[in-house]
């Protein structure tokens, strides 16, 4: 008798114990929550204000949290990634919808509901850096469009990364002409070419 | 009685107590016109391996083994079960934007190539749920053409 009582105990705290294990955080909140926090306007470099729609419209916060994370990936920082893409989260919380056109906020909804997503997994996976990436080579072309939509405000690179994906390539926004290559990190810094420059 | 007879009488009052909380079910029987099997070519052996290996947790329709009757292991299943979906949902993929679908795919092709899914807690007790090199190949090979087909840029 005791020992089925002993064994089952030992059961439940097994089972139990497996429970905190991979319980991925998982917030889909694609945002269709108003944000009624004032946005920090940081679109005094914007100088590429050409148009009046775009001139309100700044992705300078969205697009810091970006670089940050490049930067981290360029240096094999997991942490420091994960930090920066939820920083990122943050800034498309408070990111300004009000001045967006009809048309600019389907383009922006749809490019923030999926690069919200890869944000959030980045950040929830710091310390496997192999699968952050994997979200950030997909993150990329989410903020490229973003930036090629609604102007990045301050001069970008867009380079390429041919041996990243098993030599399918990849692809990410820099501000400094130089390679710093995110994908490969410290063991092949400089692998990779300016593909396009965004101004 | 002794102090651990106590404790072991206590956690069985627990465990049989547990037993009246039931989760709720992940099954359904219609299929959803946003499907992925709707939208996409299936071919036969790559259904059997979502089938087997995938759907349990990322469908609409879970096939229940006996014990997730019993708690707390039904529940650990419940909260997998929803995180899974939550990431994809093969039963309601239509619904995706294509900016998602494209996404989604090119995550299957890196996480059955990483040996990432199905995850391992879910291979332990699903030994048949195991891809092997073959499978995936087929899946991998069958997420990239269905990438393909979807692409507007196509």
């Amino acid at each position: 008798m005791k020992n089925i009582i002993l064994g089952l105990a030992l059961l439940t705290t097994v089972l139990a114990a497996c429970n905190n294990s991979s319980s991925e955080k998982k917030d889909n909140t694609a945002s269709d929550a108003q944000s009624t926090n004032t946005p920090v306007d940081t679109s005094a470099k914007q100088v590429t204000a050409t148009t009046e729609t775009t001139a309100t419209v700044s992705i300078a916060e969205i697009l810091n949290g970006y670089l940050k994370m490049k930067n981290a990936f360029a240096k094999d920082d997991s942490k420091e990634a994960g930090a920066a893409s939820n920083e990122m989260v943050k800034s498309f919380s408070s990111f300004n919808k009000t001045a967006l056109t009809t048309e600019q906020a389907k383009i922006y909804n749809d490019i923030e509901d999926d690069a919200r997503e890869h944000a959030e997994h980045i950040g929830s996976n710091a310390g496997n850096i192999k699968h952050q990436r994997e979200h950030f080579d997909m993150l990329s072309k989410d903020i490229y469009q973003l930036v090629k939509t609604f102007g990045g405000g301050q001069k970008l690179y867009y380079d390429h990364c041919p041996m990243y994906n098993d030599g399918k390539g990849a692809n990410w926004l820099s501000e400094t002409k130089d390679i710093a290559n995110p994908y490969l990190g410290k063991s092949m810094p400089t692998c990779g070419t300016v593909k396009e420059e965004l101004k | 009685m002794t102090v651990i007879k106590k404790i072991g009488l206590g956690l069985f009052i627990g465990f049989v107590a547990i037993q009246f909380i039931q989760p709720t079910r992940n099954k359904s029987n219609t299929i959803l016109p946003m499907d992925i099997e709707k939208i996409v070519a299936e071919p036969a052996n790559v259904s059997t391996i979502l089938k087997t290996s995938c759907y349990d947790c990322h469908s609409n329709n879970t096939l229940y083994p006996w014990y997730s009757f019993i708690q707390p292991g039904g529940w650990l299943m419940a909260s997998h079960i929803k995180n899974g979906k939550a990431m994809l949902n093969f039963s309601q993929f239509g619904e995706l934007s294509e900016r998602k679908q494209q996404n989604k795919l090119q995550g299957i092709i890196n996480q059955v190539k990483d040996g990432e899914m199905p995850i391992s807690s879910y291979r332990l007790i699903h030994p048949n749920a195991v891809l092997t090199p073959a499978q995936k190949t087929i899946l991998i090979n069958w997420a990239a053409s269905v990438k393909d087909s979807l692409s507007s840029n196509n």
